[in-house]
């Protein structure tokens, strides 16, 4: 089964996860359209800041066993095996926020949307784009992110990967290879601006 | 204090201030920096592109996802097009800033500018002789009139090459027309960047930036250069002066009126109008002592060097003087105003009034300047601030202010040396100054407001480097105390003796940023003098915490005309490594010098003094290891 995976490294903090999210979770899946709808779509992946002002896509890691779901008193949080995704049920939910308190990643937000009933503020979170995914797409974040910070591949394939690449840095006599030497080198121009702030 | 207030600024009035605004809930500039994190990587490193709508496209830097927009472009072509375009709008903004000079300079020749006058007569027949108009027997209105169209024309011109080309050394010249970059006209280069970076057009990135090359010089030798003469002409040349500086400079006691901007056409008028007897009657008559003119930014610049009107500040303060209550007016023109101000205004009593047709402002009053009208509309404005004075609520001053010597034009260095250049080169030539630097440019959010300018600054005139500087750079080194004579302590012994023999201080403040051409005029006397190419001189530039497009254009014609400029703030080039290669190698084969950045200014001093050292060696002149 294919999986989100979230590769910080080569996050480049364009936020267009955000936007597609938000739009793929809305009434109409159109960006411009959906900006203009009621409730407004918002996102489900967040993208924070880090120490040296880098970007970073925090998304529900859908843990199993999950601490969200343990803590859901009226059972509105349930787990889809065949996608490996907790979902939330708006017409369950009484926004009591124990979710939140139990999520060690600050991924889950109360707000209205447009599947739960009109005027109910409810626990919103990712839901791996389940609809699109049984209409065979891909999730949104993952098809809008063209620097490779999200994938959507099987987990033993991004692991796999990511052991040769570690691999190779270590084979001998050779140097570490720079995948991106610009962005280096602008990470570290803004590492000093910050620390010198600081 | 609060950490987060000394992360934000170096200067004790911005703190102040800023503390003041956030205790009030007043949003900031550095508020919404923050807001804005993580920046777009493929917008920082110049890696999106939305010339067409066949995109918007982007290219990934890690080699995986696309590596061509639409149209093909590869990562080299879109960062140059980007380049560019920015270079464009840069020129674009000070050359446009020089038309509107000349046009009042036409008025005023036919008489249609009431208020307005020919300053310096002399300084007219000298520009006018440039351009091959003879003075003899004619009047200075119709002097000017010819100067105006002559001028005009330069924007427009079907000549070769520029008029005030000629002014850089002939070994300059020469390396500009071989390269095919000798700019031949001011809106030319720029319209024909915007039709270059069109889809379709040019995509050999070198091609591109060899084009950038010549559209700066259109601003630099031409467009700025001109705005700088006609500002002389009209407003008289800068002469050395003392005035005062920070956010100290507002009085409780009086009306305050900020001017915010760039162009002197509309603040001079009202510098006239605060002079008027029967407005400071009227101002008493409301129980104020007086009406009290200050500037910010530019704008403010361009008084503080001709009638000594003191600065409350730079970019980064301008919406931090709102919040002291005591601002009744703040009047500004274009460039570099921050929407933001007319927001901050409302939280406090401040009436906030935009002059220019073409620079318009959410929450501000328009009221539209023309040299018909300018002077007659800058009485009614000072009326309307004085009306405003009583509305004020808590007025907080949070320093006192520090004393400034501003004014420092090419022909008044050259004044203060006697006449000649020459005992500036001998003082370099002996080593008891080693070099010059021109320290130019903004403020920006990335880095602690002024700590780059006032570092780097520190760094130079300690190690007997002359700093010449502008615009906000020269806002940040006179707040903090280096433009006065006590300064002369912090310069080390050689430059200590020079500037102390001709009573200035060692930081000499040249202009506003559209001004930075007098830094060319003067590097030109130099090279001159010496027989040499600007490039062999022992100079160098640096815009520590710039961040407009005109500050790149401006990195761009120093470069181009042989300066080594150090940048504080990355451009949005890094997407392309073969851009990054020329700009801060490749160039110095082409121009003899090149771009280098280094966000640490303590750094940037050391570069700078490697490279001054480099080039007293190569004149033969005593040198010394950094």
């Amino acid at each position: 089964m294919k999986e989100v995976v979230v590769h910080p490294e080569r996050c480049v903090g364009c936020m267009q996860c955000m936007a597609a999210c938000a739009s793929a979770h809305s009434r109409s899946k159109n960006l411009f359209l959906a900006s203009l709808e009621t409730p407004r779509p918002r996102a489900r992946v967040h993208v924070g800041v880090g120490l040296y002002n880098e970007g970073f896509p925090n998304r529900c890691r859908h843990c199993d066993p999950a601490p969200c779901l343990l803590a859901c008193l009226p059972g509105a949080i349930s787990r889809n095996a065949e996608k490996n995704t907790v979902f939330i049920d708006p017409n369950r939910c009484i926004n009591c926020a124990s979710c939140a308190m139990a999520c060690p990643f600050g991924v889950i937000r109360y707000h209205e949307d447009f599947t739960a009933p009109p005027g109910k503020t409810v626990a919103v979170k990712c839901d791996n784009c389940y609809e699109r995914q049984l209409a065979g797409l891909i999730p949104a974040c993952v098809e809008v992110c063209k620097s490779g910070a999200l994938s959507f591949e099987e987990k033993a394939d991004a692991m796999k990967r990511k052991t040769d690449e570690v691999a190779r840095t270590v084979s001998a006599g050779v140097a570490q290879v720079d995948l991106a030497p610009g962005f280096t080198l602008l990470n570290a121009i803004k590492r000093q601006q910050i620390e010198l702030a600081r | 204090m609060n950490d987060k207030y000394s992360s934000s600024t170096i200067t004790e009035d911005g703190r102040l201030l800023l503390k003041k605004m956030e205790r009030e809930g007043v949003e900031s500039v550095w508020d919404r920096f923050q807001a804005q994190l993580p920046n777009c990587g493929y917008c920082e490193m110049g890696l999106s592109c939305r010339i067409c709508v066949m995109g918007p496209c982007r290219i990934d830097p890690f080699g995986e996802g696309p590596q061509r927009g639409v149209c093909g472009a590869d990562a080299d072509i879109m960062v140059a097009r980007n380049l560019g375009r920015m270079i464009a709008a840069g020129a674009a903004s000070h050359s446009d800033h020089g038309r509107d000079l000349v046009e009042v300079l036409g008025k005023v020749a036919v008489n249609e500018a009431p208020g307005y006058q020919l300053r310096d007569v002399e300084k007219l027949k000298r520009v006018a002789a440039e351009f091959g108009i003879t003075a003899d027997g004619k009047k200075p209105n119709q002097i000017a009139a010819e100067l105006s169209d002559a001028m005009a024309e330069e924007y427009g011109t079907r000549k070769k090459e520029l008029t005030l080309v000629k002014r850089a050394p002939a070994k300059r010249q020469e390396i500009w027309r071989k390269l095919g970059v000798a700019p031949r006209g001011i809106d030319r280069e720029t319209s024909e960047m915007m039709h270059r970076t069109h889809m379709g057009v040019d995509n050999d990135w070198k091609s591109l930036l060899l084009h950038g090359i010549r559209n700066s010089l259109s601003d630099g030798w031409g467009g700025s250069m001109i705005a700088t003469e006609v500002s002389d002409i009209l407003f008289g040349t800068p002469k050395p002066g003392v005035t005062k500086v920070n956010a100290g400079v507002l009085k409780k006691d009086q009306v305050n009126i900020i001017v915010h901007g760039h162009n002197p056409v509309v603040s001079e008028m009202l510098l006239h109008a605060c002079q008027d007897p029967d407005l400071l009657k009227m101002a008493k008559d409301k129980g104020a002592n007086g009406i009290n003119l200050a500037g910010v930014c530019c704008t403010g610049n361009e008084l503080l060097m001709r009638a000594g009107i003191p600065m409350a500040g730079n970019h980064l303060t301008t919406e931090l003087v709102l919040a002291t209550g005591a601002v009744d007016m703040m009047v500004v023109d274009y460039q570099c105003i921050m929407p933001s101000l007319g927001t901050v205004a409302a939280c406090y009593h401040t009436k906030m009034v935009s002059t220019s047709d073409k620079a318009r402002f959410p929450g501000m009053e328009h009221q539209e300047f023309h040299p018909e009208n300018a002077a007659a509309k800058a009485k009614t404005l000072v009326k309307d601030a004085i009306a405003n004075f009583d509305r004020r609520g808590e007025v907080f001053i949070p320093v006192e202010s520090v004393e400034c010597m501003g004014g420092f034009s090419v022909e008044a260095i050259v004044g203060a040396l006697g006449g000649t250049p020459k005992p500036l080169i001998d003082a370099i030539a002996a080593g008891k100054i080693r070099g010059a630097v021109g320290i130019v440019g903004c403020n920006n959010p990335r880095i602690k407001q002024d700590y780059g300018h006032v570092t780097l600054t520190q760094r130079l005139i300690e190690n007997d480097i002359l700093v010449v500087d502008t615009g906000c750079a020269s806002v940040a080194t006179a707040k903090a105390g280096f433009k006065q004579s006590k300064a002369l302590e912090k310069a080390g012994p050689g430059l200590k003796e020079v500037c102390g023999a001709l009573g200035v201080p060692p930081v000499l403040h040249v202009g506003s940023c559209v001004d930075n051409v007098r830094i060319l005029v003067l590097a030109s006397a130099l090279a001159n003098a010496l027989g040499v190419d600007i490039s062999d001189l022992p100079i160098a530039g640096a815009a520590p915490e710039w961040y407009s497009e005109k500050a790149a254009t401006i990195g761009v014609y120093f470069v181009a005309s042989g300066v080594y400029t150090v940048l504080g703030p990355m451009p949005p080039i890094t997407g392309s490594m073969n851009i990054v290669k020329l700009l801060t190698e490749g160039l110095n084969d082409a121009v003899g010098a090149t771009f280098a950045v280094e966000a640490d200014p303590e750094k940037a001093a050391v570069l700078i003094r490697t490279h001054i050292e480099g080039k007293r060696k190569k004149l033969g002149l005593p040198h010394m290891q950094v």
